[in-house]
Order: structure tokens, then sequence, then C-alpha cells
């Protein structure tokens, strides 16, 4: 099965064969040559929630956490996001980012909190990376910044407020 | 002794404290909220009440309902664990009018500490050093200068009823000095409805280090040496050890002969803490406060001393003398404790959630004190700690190699976090020389994620990714095939039997 892989911003090709005996696996990073991994299935378990194998010799333990095109992979208090899609899912994501762009022009809340303190206004224009807001969750004060330049449309909370995870937090209109 | 003792805390304290009394005979109750019934604490006591919805504010902090549970429960004493009501002076006095033995020092002491200001004049009269500042509230901007020019920059403004790095501002320039004192006034009344403020030195090369003091009914108090708890972020700790790296033997002296006179200028019960301001450049130390309560970090102290703290609280509360004498405490060998955190290591976001995988570390010289377990789910409501992991070894290498080796055997998946930072920091030069400062964190180390991600390679991941994608997939459509295989096979006899 051919995926291609996005991990840390770096692009993959990533085919995966399952023989009886083998987990044929290739990889090729963006502008590299291809690399060819066996992992005999001797040395890969399979249990429930996580699986193992060798990998030059190494033996990790892994936990992979998620479904369709993201997955976090765990192992050795180590963790990674991985975008991984075959040929249909290709169609449908570039399906969905030529759909409207209303998915990323808003801020949410990954978790229940409450707002602290509020930083730009309404029709204010925000450079990338610079501080939106900060939330208060788990004892933590967490600064939440922006990703790419935009325009405030509207903002959906106040200080103070408490909010559920998912909530809209504040609205943008691209620059 | 006790027959029952009602924890009132949660997570892994909770868990200590429960250790403590089981190893003495007596009874534990536990008490949790609506978030907390699968959380370990409440598995492993005798007795365990609700006391309310998941906001502590609704449960942990409601001292009326814990000591509605007290008393139906019928316990003798409470203990409070740290943070939640452990220095609220409120509720040692109200455990008091219930006669029940409150494991912690009087409503007396907790008062005196509890205020900045008031536990300065208090440190002065015992002659503990105090760093320079307006001795007292400043009210106007022009006050504040005055203080500055007298002390000379850069300064500390901080709110008289501040804490956790809230209401706080460093000045360097007299130019800074009127936004600073406004912002730390508005903040003190804004967090805790009190916007007295004050002036202190600002030292550059700043040590956090404390002295644990313990005192009895019969007014002996000894010191069991110090802590280093210098990794802080955002003023919360993350690695503590004992003893210090940068302390020099009389100074070590000096510091614990400081804090046993402090408590005892207050009739001090019980285990505390005196936080000291460490001048690394000078060797000079000040007070700073001083902590009512059992700490987090108390472990690495009870394991270069030998002395159980919690039992001693206990034994204390019980109107024991203290079990050991000042020269019978000895600080033998290095310990070290980390914090492990559901948190994501880059970014610091707290990262709640279930957790899928756990196995804590184990071997020589390693103890674990946590509460996580597989199938956990970490609440949003409460501390992201999970864990503390603390070593102990002949020398400070041997307890931070130990650390290493006991950190790779951590596994945790589920949720994000920190073990992998805490090993960067162990490895870094500044950590292993012993002159890494407060600000540590903050100005010398560059969060990287390839740093701190490096050992493993990064085919493993895709790898793992691409096996589970194809798993997956493959999946569904073998469960489709089936379905309907399965009902064409039974078709096909249902037929034959016509």
């Amino acid at each position: 099965m051919y995926f291609e892989a996005e991990l840390k911003g770096k692009k993959f090709k990533v085919d995966v064969v399952e023989t009886r005996s083998f987990w044929k696996i290739s990889i090729q990073k963006e502008g590299e040559s291809w690399q060819h991994f066996d992992l005999s299935k001797e040395d890969y378990k399979r249990s429930e929630s996580y699986f193992s194998f060798l990998f030059k010799g190494v033996s990790y333990l892994v936990d992979v956490i998620g479904q369709d095109t993201l997955y976090t992979v765990y192992t050795r208090n180590s963790f990674q996001s991985v975008k991984i899609f075959n040929d249909e899912m290709l169609l449908h994501e570039s399906l969905k980012r030529g759909g409207g762009m209303g998915g990323d022009k808003e801020l949410r809340s990954g978790m229940p909190g409450k707002i602290i303190e509020i930083f730009v206004k309404p029709g204010e224009i925000v450079k990338a990376n610079k501080p939106l807001l900060i939330m208060e969750a788990m004892k933590m004060e967490n600064e939440m910044r922006s990703t790419g330049d935009v325009k405030v449309r509207e903002i959906c909370v106040k200080q103070g407020d408490s909010v559920e995870s998912g909530a809209v937090l504040i609205k943008f209109d691209p620059v | 002794m006790f027959k029952k003792v009602l924890i009132a805390n949660r997570g892994e304290i909770a868990i200590r404290v429960t250790r403590a009394c089981r190893e003495l005979g007596i009874h534990a109750v536990a008490v949790f909220s609506d978030a907390d019934r699968d959380s370990l604490h409440v598995f492993l006591a005798d007795e365990a009440y609700n006391i309310g919805p998941a906001p502590s504010i609704d449960s942990y902090l409601r001292a009326d309902k814990i000591l509605e549970v007290a008393k139906k429960a019928g316990v003798d004493a409470i203990h409070p664990g740290y943070g939640f009501l452990s220095e609220n002076v409120h509720f040692a006095r109200a455990c008091q009018q219930s006669e029940i033995t409150f494991i912690g020092p009087t409503p007396e002491n907790i008062e005196a500490m509890g205020d900045k200001l008031s536990a300065k004049a208090l440190m002065k009269k015992a002659q503990v050093p105090c760093v320079p500042g307006s001795d007292g509230p400043v009210e106007t901007v022009e006050e504040a200068m005055k203080v500055a020019q007298k002390i000379g920059l850069p300064i500390i403004i901080k709110a008289s009823a501040g804490g956790g790095g809230k209401g706080m501002r460093v000045v360097r320039k007299e130019a800074e000095l009127e936004s600073a004192y406004r912002a730390c006034r508005s903040e003190g009344q804004n967090y805790f409805k009190d916007s007295t403020v004050y002036i202190e030195k600002f030292i550059n090369d700043p040590k956090h280090i404390e002295i644990q003091v313990f005192g009895d009914t019969h007014g002996n108090v000894i010191h069991l040496y110090e802590r280093e708890c210098s990794v802080q972020r955002r003023h919360q700790k993350l690695i503590e050890e004992s003893p210090s790296p940068s302390v020099p033997p009389e100074v070590r002296k000096a510091m614990g002969d400081a804090a046993v006179r402090a408590a005892k200028q207050i009739g001090y019960v019980g285990a505390g803490t005196l936080e000291f301001i460490f001048d690394n450049s000078t060797k000079e130390f000040y007070f700073m406060e001083m902590n009512t309560r059992l700490q987090v970090e108390h472990p690495i102290t009870e394991l270069v001393t030998g002395v159980d703290l919690v039992k001693e609280q206990i034994s204390v509360a019980l109107g024991n003398k203290l079990s050991v004498t000042q020269d019978q405490v000895k600080q033998k060998g290095h310990a070290i404790e980390v914090r492990v955190c559901a948190e994501d290591p880059i970014t610091y976001q707290p990262s709640p959630g279930l957790i899928r995988a756990c196995r804590h570390p184990q071997g020589p010289f390693v103890r674990v004190d946590s509460y996580a377990y597989p199938g956990y789910e970490v609440p949003i409501y409460y501390d992201p700690m999970i864990a503390k992991v603390i070593t102990w070894g002949e020398t400070r290498e041997e307890a931070i190699s130990r650390m290493d080796r006991a950190l790779s055997e951590f596994i945790l998946s589920g949720i994000k976090s920190n073990i992998q930072l805490h090993k960067t920091i162990l490895r870094h030069e500044k950590f292993r020389d012993g002159s890494y400062t407060t600000q540590f964190l903050e100005k010398n180390f560059e969060l990287l994620e390839p740093e701190i991600f490096r050992e493993v390679p990064e085919e493993v991941f895709l790898i793992a990714a691409a096996i589970t994608a194809f798993n997956d997939r493959k999946s569904k459509d073998v469960r489709h095939l089936n379905v309907f295989s399965q009902w064409k096979r039974v078709g096909r006899k249902m037929q034959l039997r016509l």
C-alpha cells in the first residue's frame, strides 16, 4: 500500500507490503533515494493497544493513536505526529482544501479552560506568531499565538469566561 | 496512635500519606471529587468519600464538606497534603474546634508566615537575613522611586498577597518603574483582592535553596538540610536535588542555623520549609518565605537523611518529641527528584487525557511516587504533575546517571509528558556543573525539538504510522468481506436445506 507522509514538516513516500513473514517497508525522504527495511514478523509483536518491532537491532514498543490521516506515535518517551495519506485520502484532502476556508479561520480552544487576557481587538491585523490571548487550563497559563497573518473579525469570548473544549474563541478574515 | 486519618488531598501526595498511615496501622480515609472516582488514591485508601463536583473550589477546597465527612467517618486527624487546604488558617482552626487533629503547624504558625510582610518582620527579629527592600508596603510611585534609589537597580516589585509567579515585576531602568508599579498593584487586586505591594533588591545570579525544618510541641526544632530547586519554569519547580552543588559547608551550616532560629521564633510545630534566595556569585542567602506544610520535593530529604517526614508529622501531631536530634541528622549521598507532568515538553501546553501504556521505572535506589496507571484518564481540573521520580546515589554524578537510566525505563503513552525534557536538562552542562540558576530554563536552555527527541530515528515513527495506517485500511476491508461472505454461506446452506 502506497502512502505519502509528513513528519516534522518533511515529506516522505512510504510503501508497505505485508508478506507471510515480513513487513517490507520502503521510505523515500523528499530529495533522497529510497531506503528499504524488512522487519521480520518474528520480531513483530502486537497487543491490543500497542505493538513492538525491532529496527536496526533496537526494540521499540510503540503506541499509535489516531485515525484516517493523522497519527501520533509514542515510543521511548518521544512522540511525533505523522500525517499519512494513501491515494484515496489524497483526493479527499485536496477536495477539503478547495472547499472554502472556514476551518482554519478560527481559533478554537483545545481543552476546557478560562480566558485570562485577550490581546487583540476586532478589526486589528495580527502578524504571524503574535500572542492572541492567554487561556488558563490545569493551573497553567497558556499563550495562544496566531499561525499566520490575519485580520480579527470577531472575538467570541471575554476575559474571565470559562470555555469548553472546541469552543470558537476568535474568528479571522484573511489578510 | 491515631485510629483513622482523613487525607484531604488527591494524586500522588494522597497516596504518599496513605502509605505512611498504612505502615503505622492507621486506617486511611480518602476524599474525592466527581472527576476522581477512578483516581488511584481512592483505590488505595481504606475508605473513600465523594466530596462534590470536579472543580477544586467545589470539592478539595470545601473545608465544610471535608469536615462533615471527617465527622461522619469518625477520624481522629486530618492530613492536608500540600496545596488545597494545607496552608488555610481557617481550616486548621475549624479542625481544632471540631476536636480533630490537624496534622500540620498551629493556626498561629500559618498566620505568622501567611503574610509576606509580617513574615519578613519576624525573620528580622530572629536575625535571619532578608533581601534589602522597602521594609513594608509602598504606597506611591514616588515612594517606590526613593526605595529604588536607596537599594539600587535592578529591583523587583511584588504583590504582598502574591504567589505562583503572579503579581511580580522586575525593574531594570528607572523609566520602567512607574508602569511596573501600577501593573503589580492591579494584578494584586485582581488575583488576590489586595493591592499592597513591596519592593526588594533583585538578585542577578539567583538560586532557589530551601531548608527543611521540623518542630515539635516540646519546643525542639531541627533542620534536615537543604534542597536546591533552581530548575524552574514560570516559578514552578521541575527538578530538585539535595545537597545543593553550590552551597559551601560553612554556608550550609549558617543556613540551617538561621532556619532553626526562624522556626523557633514563631514556635513552629511540624514540617516546614524556609525558602531562601541564594546569590551564587556572593554565596549570600536571603529569606524569601516559609511554607508551612509538607513540600512536593520532600522525598529527596527523606532519601539523604533517612527520616520519613510524613511519619514524623504524624508523630509530632500526636504530641511526641522529635524522633531524632540535630546531631543525629546526617546528609548521606545525593538525591534528585524530577516532576513528571502531563504536558508537551516543547510548548508546555498541558496534555490531559487517557493513559494507554504506563510502566514505572524500577531498580536499585529508584523511588517513584505516582498516581498514573494504564487506562487512567488524567483530568483537566488539577495540577498536571502525575509522577515524581526520585533517585539516590553515593555521589551527585551517580544520582544523575541513575535518574537518566530510570527515566529511560519510564513507559508512558497516550498523553504527552516532559520525561524527555528532563533527560535533556540532566545532560546540559550547566546542570552538570551545578552552576544553573532559576533563570536556567529561560536563558540557557533552548528547547529544540530534534534535541529532545533525538534518541528515536524518524524512520521508526514513519514505520509505526505506516503499519498502523495499513492495518486500519485492511481491517476495514476485511470486515466488509467477511460479513458479506458469511451471509452468503448461510444463504447457500438454507437453500440446500430447502
